[in-house]
């Protein structure tokens, strides 16, 4: 065969191979646009809405024997659009003036919440090695190949003709019906056509009907792709779609198809050519090994970065933006000094009782378990800056704390350094990192800044990981990134009661750290980007150079804390600790406690570390109540509640960005100060 | 004698629509100056080219003679333009000191990073200070520790004037400081811009759309219309142009 000929019939077939996967890609591109141009929310819970139907579709005919024209019916055209309707209803139209950024951190909570709350209320678990069947009889083992070159089973041409019929069905809605023609108005002012008659409230629960069941279908139609049926497959799911729907600047319904299709092709044809070149160049092999899977990636970060245009667009265009009311004021800030030496006593006694029954009494696993909330502690700093002080949102923390652990980890490997050194070391290599990210994001800001960490998180998760400079490549997979405690003169925090001290005492350092930056010239910089952009270049602030600030001395105090969870569990284990999903929690439940202030980032920390054994094992119940033994039936919960819980706590961020906790506490020390006052 | 800011030849078109056509201003030190036009005339558009926010397709714009055509509008704000905003922009989650110390810690502050991590970072006295004379200036003094959420139109915009001021600025731009302002508030506010425009003497650019505000504050106008100059000189004069009126009012006569 001459070498052309072979070429473009290998590119072909790549191309048919990608169409399927593309279509479904399309679909839920589709979806996503049409959620974000109606409603402004850029919905990463989508992937977690196709995961729900996906999940249903197996439970009701795999498990339950149902035929599958059934089970479709229920999972995507009942399910999905009911999730649909119902997040609209009480969620989404009630912060339709919020900020783009916090109705993304309201879509991030979701994420987190939503798959772990239908697999507690289904009682569904993923059945290892079952996979989810596609939705026509005997539809991968049916096979028709018009073309000669790749043979299409059944599946794969379902998946092609519904989104084809799909896009059809859209195409009309909006061309023929008063529906579509008001979704249309709707996207360029709610207010507007409201006052033209229309009622938005209606075109939005529609639009997410709608949008919902692309997503549910989407779901459902890819996942016999995947071995098992988990719910991070699916977030990546949506973040294939969010770079699909990047190509048309999140607005343009058929760019966002020509995205998705496109992206399809693309990864097909790159799966066909990589492995040959990379035959012939050896350095290629690791990138072929990996870069497949993280292709959307490094797309949508291309995507993000080399277009000029992208995220330059003024985010409130609606040209009756201007009647909206101001947002709610805070809470009052001030305290009474009684009160304020009141809860500082309160806060060193029970520090005091906490400190002196770990040290004395703990055993083992309670050992751990503290040390674990410090550490999480000061990771959970680094969200405070980035997010509470400079009121940006970064999903690439998990990403810097990696970085720490990895570089202590080839540090010790290879030169034997000092642990500590090295863990100062990884806090500067994270801030370099982290700063070197930021120059080409620099001009996004909000929501597209928050998209190109997510992109650069899994772009490391997928790639970079693979490295032996980074993860310890082969070596690492035999014996594990391991990473020893250090030993500093006579005192060798191999013993976990003196890692507990360094941990407390790194975190006392690091909290004074932000609390300085905070009061001082930086925190008030950046008090002024977040509270206005161009009012802050106005009195001659510059964004760019606050933000490299922020970020690299977030990404050091990430990489520190990172540092010291791998010294602590004397691994790195990367995937448990440190992957994309695990930071996106990170985020909830720093936003959901108290992103703005030390105690905030504290809380959060004992949260994530103790919350499931005091809570929701029953200890804490236990212990009260005197009981001889956990309240049976209730207790232990399965610890993903806490998943469903702070997701669901963090959707509060719309009206309180500031953290619930801390909202609660401002006000209940507002009531008091009244009470104080009227004593006086 | 060279224009404290000067911008010579400006023209900016969007997508083939000629939004300036060739214009030029100047504004002398511690002069008060008008720009007016109805809407749609480009004064908008003027404006943004002068802070940096929008890159005229041609033209020059110079300060204190140094031509800032590259600058960003942080780097111009450095060198002496302070504005405020036609939609009040403030730092929501503080309060109006806070805003003024922001605005000052900008103009002084240097190796901010390291400072602030052994706790020079803090307000220092004088700053404090500094920004209750300007307060003071200003009539809102009572106002120091509120949130500016909770601050009146009028209020919010002379807190932006403070914040402007704090930066010890050579010339000030007000963009439609009477927009969404009654005829008494906009007196008031005229009266205290004048006052403190008296006792510190920066130069100012009024941008605005109600003329008598115009009439009564400034020293000099130019009219914009349809992106072109149509009229500049003694506000006196500018105002009473046939040209001017019939820009403004429309081709009903007036008697």
């Amino acid at each position: 065969m001459s070498g052309a000929a072979g070429f473009f019939e290998d590119l072909f077939r790549g191309l048919l191979q990608g169409t399927p996967p593309g279509a479904v890609y399309a679909l839920i591109a589709l979806g996503f646009v049409l959620t974000y141009k109606t409603s402004g929310v850029f919905n990463l819970a989508f992937g977690a809405q196709a995961y729900i139907s996906a999940a249903m579709y197996f439970k009701t005919h795999t498990l339950w024997g149902w035929p599958k024209w059934a089970a479709l019916v229920v999972s995507a055209f009942v399910l999905a659009p009911l999730i649909g309707l119902v997040l609209e209803r009480l969620i989404f139209r009630h912060l339709r003036t919020a900020s783009a950024v916090s109705k993304l951190v309201v879509a991030i909570g979701l994420s987190v919440a939503l798959p772990e709350l239908f697999n507690q209320a289904a009682r569904f678990t993923a059945v290892a090695g079952r996979q989810i069947s596609g939705i026509m009889p005997d539809g991968a083992g049916v096979f028709y190949d018009p073309f000669g070159v790749y043979r299409f089973n059944r599946d794969e041409l379902a998946m092609m003709a519904v989104a084809l019929i799909a896009t059809l069905l859209l195409a009309a809605l909006f061309r023929f019906t008063m529906i579509g023609l008001a979704m249309r108005a709707v996207v360029e002012s709610p207010r507007m056509t409201g006052l033209s008659g229309i009622n938005a409230d209606r075109v939005s629960a529609v639009a997410w009907a709608l949008s919902s069941t692309f997503a549910g279908l989407a779901g459902v139609l890819i996942a016999p792709r995947f071995n098992s049926l988990i719910s991070t497959e699916f977030f990546m799911l949506v973040v294939i779609a969010v770079a699909a729907a990047a190509v048309g600047k999140l607005v343009s319904l058929p760019r966002a198809l020509l995205g998705g299709l496109g992206l399809g092709w693309f990864i097909a044809v790159f799966n066909t050519f990589l492995p040959r070149w990379s035959g012939d160049h050896t350095w290629l092999r690791p990138f072929q090994e990996n870069l497949t899977p993280s292709l959307p990636f490094v797309v949508l970060f291309a995507v993000l970065v080399l277009w000029r245009a992208i995220g330059r667009e003024r985010e409130a265009s609606d040209p009756l933006s201007g009647v909206d009311p101001p947002p709610p004021a805070l809470a009052a800030l001030e305290r009474h000094p009684k009160l304020t030496l009141f809860t500082r006593l309160f806060g060193v006694g029970f520090i005091a009782v906490v400190g002196s029954v770990v040290w004395f009494r703990a055993g083992v696993l309670w050992m751990h378990l503290v040390t674990t909330a410090v550490i999480m502690s000061v990771i959970y700093l680094s969200v405070t800056v980035i997010t509470g002080m400079a009121g940006q949102i970064s999903l690439c923390q998990g990403t810097f704390a990696a970085i720490g652990g990895f570089t202590i980890f080839q540090m010790a490997d290879r030169f034997n350094l000092s642990v500590l050194a090295a863990a100062l070391l990884g806090a500067g290599v994270a801030a370099a990192v982290g700063a070197v990210l930021s120059l080409p994001v620099l001009r996004l800001g909000g929501v597209w800044l928050a998209i190109a960490t997510l992109a650069f998180a899994f772009f490391f998760d997928a790639v970079m990981v693979k490295f032996s400079w980074v993860g310890g490549g082969t070596t690492a997979l035999l014996t594990g990134t391991r990473v020893p405690r250090p030993l500093v003169g006579p005192v060798d925090f191999a013993s976990d009661r003196a890692f507990l001290v360094l941990a407390v005492v790194v975190l006392v350092i690091v909290s004074i750290v932000v609390i300085q930056l905070r009061e001082g010239t930086v925190g008030r910089t950046l008090t002024a980007l977040r509270g206005s952009e161009v009012a802050a270049a106005s009195i001659g602030i510059s964004a760019a150079r606050a933000r490299i600030v922020a970020f690299a001395m977030s990404a050091a105090i990430a990489g520190l804390g990172g540092a010291l969870l791998s010294m602590h569990q004397q691994n790195v284990n990367y995937s448990t600790n440190f992957g994309p999903v695990n930071a996106l929690f990170w985020l909830v439940i720093v936003v959901a406690l108290g992103a703005r202030t030390v105690e905030g980032a504290i809380q959060a920390g004992a949260a994530f570390a103790l919350f499931e054994p005091l809570i929701l094992k029953g200890d804490l119940l236990a212990w009260i109540l005197r009981g001889e033994d956990h309240l049976p039936g209730l207790f232990p919960m399965s610890g993903s509640w806490r998943l469903v819980l702070f997701g669901l706590m963090a959707i509060q961020f719309a009206r309180h960005p500031e953290g619930l906790v801390e909202h609660g506490k401002r006000r209940a020390s507002a009531r008091i100060n009244q009470w104080l006052e009227a004593e006086r | 004698m060279t224009a404290l800011l000067d911008a010579s030849g400006v023209s900016v078109a969007f997508s083939g629509i000629l939004a300036l056509d060739d214009v030029s201003v100047s504004v002398q030190a511690g002069e008060r100056v008008g720009l007016i036009g109805p809407n749609g005339a480009g004064k908008t558009t003027l404006f943004n080219c002068l802070l940096g926010i929008l890159r005229p397709d041609s033209g020059r714009v110079t300060l204190n003679g140094v031509d800032v055509g590259g600058w960003p509008v942080h780097r111009r704000a450095r060198a002496g333009m302070g504005r405020t905003f036609q939609r009040v922009e403030l730092f929501s989650d503080t309060t109006v000191r806070e805003h003024l110390l922001i605005a000052e810690r900008v103009r002084n502050g240097t190796g901010a990073f390291w400072k602030d991590l052994v706790g020079l970072g803090r307000p220092r006295p004088e700053e404090v200070a500094a920004s209750e004379e300007v307060l003071e200036l200003l009539g809102i003094a009572e106002l120091a520790a509120k949130p500016v959420e909770s601050l009146s139109l009028g209020q919010s915009r002379l807190v932006e004037v403070g914040r402007a001021l704090m930066t010890g600025p050579q010339i000030l731009l007000l963009d439609e400081p009477s927009s969404g302002l009654d005829r008494d508030e906009t007196q008031a506010l005229a009266a205290t811009l004048r006052a403190v425009q008296d006792s510190k003497g920066y130069a100012v650019l009024l941008v605005e759309h109600d003329v008598s505000l115009v009439a009564d504050f400034t020293e000099r106008a130019y009219v914009l219309d349809s992106g072109a100059l149509i009229a500049g000189g003694a506000t006196g004069d500018v105002l009473a142009d046939p040209a001017v009126r019939r820009a403004y009012l429309g081709s009903f006569e007036v008697s």
